[in-house]
């Protein structure tokens, strides 16, 4: 057999996160040589899922500084006392990105072109809320349905018809916000806040606003007009895309992991060559080549390589992953008829909804994503919460008291329990893809709630380098042999 | 999927360049198609209906997989059932279950064959009495489970067909057919189960097109052989009402479940047995319901039918069931009086604005409906409108002109009735 270093590889690949997962699934047709390793003993890298077990393994590697990294860090797992009923530990699957996706996203269409798709099962993303602290000292936190579609506006019982009225007005502006009158209305406001301008040019109330604020699931909740309205013309336009009801999905068994798994397995059908617990010790300019040392001895000899960059090591944000031992009724309703099930739901605490015990008031958005045992992500009878806010000093304990404050929202009696809580903070990657020689670093997951379709621009502009000037469509394949055949009915 | 048969919900087939292995493969299937239609209109002129019915059977199978629209083959396959595959029964097939039918059979008989427009040619109650249920004693247990399974299974066959081929047919016409023959031929609660599987498939198919009104057809029919007797069945007018809640919450526009909402109304509030008190609050709450959502979208032709439908009930309750029947000639006055007025107030978000096209149909839909509902208060009242009512009018109607002045020569005719003109 050919040893590693005999062979002048196409392309070397670090890291299977989904990055560069997606782009060994681009090049799984291409005939090229290619190697990809990944220094963790897992596939997934940041955007892996872990058992609870994998979670605190890697908790621990986090606090040994011999293998820290700078993407994550101070990390803690809790097992609260008392509490009861946690599964062994393979029952679950946490997942490092669970963030949602819209059913416009271009990773979509991306996978059905690749023929990828048909090895991830999606769920439908429910109902979005908003938090509403508690009114009173004696009363409970509750949570609000976010009307986006006209039939929830109309049967709403709790928005004054002033408020309905523009609300629709806004979502018809957002549905047509690309055409030339109406950029016209939006340009001067582009810049500025989206709550300026629903503010102003839509008499939009500070309640409402609030709402649509939520529905863009901006991370700092300052998200500017342009921005917004781009992700409300998806969201608007995802509704009801692939199946009533629900206008983004999830993969079922860790989300985003799902999907670079996947992504790899292409790669490997394709002759690509896996290696995990393998990464790159030091590495030199030959000519045209490259030469990369791998950890585990060997030298290989390669055209190009794509990682990821380091992490800047900036704050980025702060996470919360809470096993509860409960179904959270009420949560995961198909709202419509013949919608399916869903299997996740959307909470937003909008800025100022929460503080500390100390008084202050939280200046970022909390975003909360609850996944059902539909997720495979926990055995059946329990949920796993995702908590994320914009990592501050604070951060920590905002996320804990939003934990806590959705549990007493939820007036389930007896409160429901955390089994397990993981926590931890994940850094800004480098904002861009970056070229040295042969060597192509894709910038850092992105730290959104909901999937950005710019991850995917760098993947692209890789397989430009790797396969320099090519004919063929980015993505696209046709289905190997053997996978459909329709002369049957005629036998 | 070019190739498979049925219709493709009517879309023509672009023609586009073949291979020459293309073309030979689709000559191919043409041989394949025609020697098999052959050989089944050969076997059945050669020995008429009792050709061996089994191998017949499974010809046609092949045949209607590849092409559902030929009827005739349907046709073949219902006489071999009949003529073989199904159990005999006995010529003296008399309905042998009156004990459980028996109070029952006084109501009046189920609408199911008049109401059955979409489903005409092949409807199976051509018995006197539609209560007959297995066919008296003389068929074993063996044969009654043979039976069940065949049915079912042709049931199975037709499912994927229709998956294929929604808007076909002979499909839908053969199941009714299936279906009926459970109701003469299996036990009641046997029949009963494949006719409540049957509404579970009008609902899903209700739910992948939701306003498809062959669907609702459809499920009224199947909603009605449930309530039948022969099916020992009772009322379903409080389910297919809350149905109607669901579908309208899943779309505002859904015509046909406000339609299907209006003509429950009747019935549903005499099932409740509905006093007055009680039939005053339905109404209020219909129209607090149907209000909220105009206010939201006033351009919806749906909901301004409802109100339509709602409104009539006060303006004209002679000679049809009304959902108030107590209320004086001042109770309806004063309620239409207060519609108008909130109609009126509807036109408030559209002032000051500019309008595009999505308003301008709003608008018009506001002012027809103010027009209509005002000189229907006058009639009510056996007077002509007054002047202040005239004055209204006819700025209705002038902005109706600029709005809509395709509908120019109605206006006029309109100005005409209210005693506007010259």
């Amino acid at each position: 057999m050919e040893s590693l270093s005999d062979t002048l590889w196409d392309v070397v690949i670090c890291g299977t996160g989904l990055q560069q997962s997606l782009l060994a699934l681009s090049l799984s047709r291409s005939g090229k040589n290619i190697l990809h390793i990944d220094p963790n003993e897992y596939y997934g890298g940041p955007d892996a899922a872990f058992s609870l077990q994998e979670a605190e393994a890697w908790v621990d590697r986090l606090a040994d500084p011999s293998t820290a990294n700078r993407g994550f860090r101070s990390a803690s797992v809790t097992r609260p006392e008392g509490s009861t009923g946690l599964s062994f530990p393979r029952a679950y699957s946490i997942a490092l990105s669970p963030q949602l996706i819209h059913s416009r996203s271009k990773l979509l269409s991306q996978l059905v072109s690749s023929r990828a798709y048909r090895q991830v099962e999606f769920l439908a993303v429910g109902s979005f809320f908003v938090f509403n602290p508690a009114p009173g000292p004696d009363q409970k936190p509750s949570l609000a349905r976010i009307p986006s579609t006209r039939e929830d506006i109309g049967f709403d019982t709790t928005i004054p018809l002033k408020g309905k009225r523009s609300l629709m007005k806004f979502l018809k502006f957002v549905q047509d916000y690309q055409s030339e009158a109406s950029t016209e209305i939006w340009k001067p406001y582009a810049d500025s806040p989206l709550t300026d301008f629903l503010q102003k040019h839509f008499k939009i109330d500070a309640q409402l606003q609030t709402y649509i604020i939520a529905l863009t699931l901006s991370l700092d909740g300052k998200i500017t007009t342009q921005d917004g309205l781009a992700i409300l013309f998806r969201h608007l336009t995802s509704m009801g895309l692939f199946g009533l009801g629900f206008a983004a999905v999830y993969p079922k068994w860790g989300g985003i992991s799902e999907i670079a798994q996947v992504a790899c397995r292409a790669g490997a059908v394709g002759g690509a060559v896996y290696m995990l617990g393998t990464g790159i010790k030091t590495h030199e300019s030959m000519g045209d080549e490259l030469q990369l040392h791998l950890s585990n001895g060997e030298t290989v000899k390669a055209k190009k390589l794509v990682r990821s960059s380091d992490s800047v090591g900036e704050p980025g944000i702060s996470r919360l992953v809470a096993i509860v031992g409960s179904t959270l009724n009420g949560q995961f309703e198909a709202l419509v008829e013949g919608a399916p099930q869903p299997a996740v739901s959307v909470i937003a605490f909008p800025s100022g909804s929460l503080h500390t015990s100390a008084g202050k008031v939280s200046e970022y958005p909390v975003h909360m994503t609850a996944h059902s045992s539909d997720t495979g992500e926990c055995p059946v009878g329990q949920s796993i919460l995702y908590l994320t806010t914009v990592a501050t000093a604070n951060s920590k304990e905002l996320l804990k008291n939003a934990l806590d404050a959705f549990l007493e929202a939820m007036d389930e009696d007896p409160r429901p329990q955390t089994l397990f809580e993981l926590y931890y903070e994940q850094t800004k990657g480098a904002g861009e893809s970056t070229k040295d020689g042969a060597i192509f670093n894709l910038p850092g997951p992105s730290l959104s709630p909901c999937f950005d379709d710019a991850v995917l621009d760098p993947v692209q502009e890789a397989w430009k380098e790797v396969l320099g000037e090519v004919d063929t469509e980015y993505m696209t394949f046709t289905d190997r042999e053997g996978v459909t055949d329709e002369d049957e009915m005629y036998d | 999927m070019a190739e498979h048969g049925g219709s493709h919900g009517g879309i023509a087939r672009t023609s586009r360049e073949r291979t020459a292995s293309e073309r030979q493969a689709d000559l191919d299937r043409i041989a394949r198609y025609r020697a098999l239609e052959d050989e089944i209109r050969t076997r059945v002129a050669a020995s008429g209906d009792s050709a061996a019915a089994v191998d017949l059977f499974h010809l046609t199978s092949k045949l209607l997989r590849l092409n559902p629209e030929y009827y005739t083959i349907w046709n073949v396959r219902r006489r071999s059932l009949t003529s073989g595959l199904l159990s005999r029964r006995s010529a003296a097939c008399s309905p042998s279950r009156a004990s459980l039918s028996g109070s029952r059979t006084a109501t009046t008989t189920p609408p199911s064959a008049s109401s059955s427009s979409t489903s005409s040619t092949a409807t199976p109650h051509d018995q006197p009495s539609p209560t007959a249920g297995r066919s008296g004693t003389l068929v074993d247990d063996n044969d009654g489970k043979k039976d069940a399974e065949l049915l079912e299974g042709e049931l199975r066959f037709t499912f994927p067909l229709l998956l294929e081929s929604p808007k076909c047919y002979w499909l839908w016409n053969y199941r009714l057919w299936i279906l009926g023959q459970a109701i003469e031929r299996l036990p009641t609660a046997a029949a009963r189960r494949m006719w409540e599987d049957e509404l579970g498939l009008a609902s899903k198919m209700l739910t992948k097109d939701q306003r498809n009104f062959h669907a609702w057809g459809y499920r009224r029919h199947v909603v009605n052989q449930l309530e039948s007797p022969a099916l020992g069945g009772s009322s379903m007018v409080e389910a297919e009402f809350a149905y109607t809640d669901r579908m309208t919450r899943a779309n505002l526009s859904n015509f046909s479940a406000w339609h299907r909402r209006s003509k429950l109304i009747p019935r549903l509030l005499d099932e409740r047995g509905a006093d007055d008190l009680t039939r005053k609050s339905f109404l209020d709450q219909e129209l607090g319901t149907v209000n909220q959502l105009l206010s939201v979208d006033p351009k919806d032709q749906s909901l301004w039918y409802y109100h339509q439908f709602l409104m009539l009930n006060l303006l004209s309750p002679v000679g049809r069931p009304t959902i108030t029947p107590a209320f004086s000639l001042e109770d309806r006055l004063s309620y239409i009086m207060r519609e108008i007025e909130g109609i009126k107030d509807l036109l408030e978000s559209y002032e000051d604005e500019e309008l595009d096209d999505d308003d301008r149909d709003a608008v018009k839909q506001i002012y027809k409906a103010l027009l209509d509902y005002t000189l229907a208060l006058c009639q009510l009242e056996g007077r002509q409108p007054d002047g202040q009512e005239r004055e209204l009018v006819a700025g209705w109607l002038r902005e109706l002109r600029v709005l809509d002045p395709m509908r120019d020569g109605r206006w006029t005719d309109l100005e005409r009735d209210y005693g506007l003109r010259g």
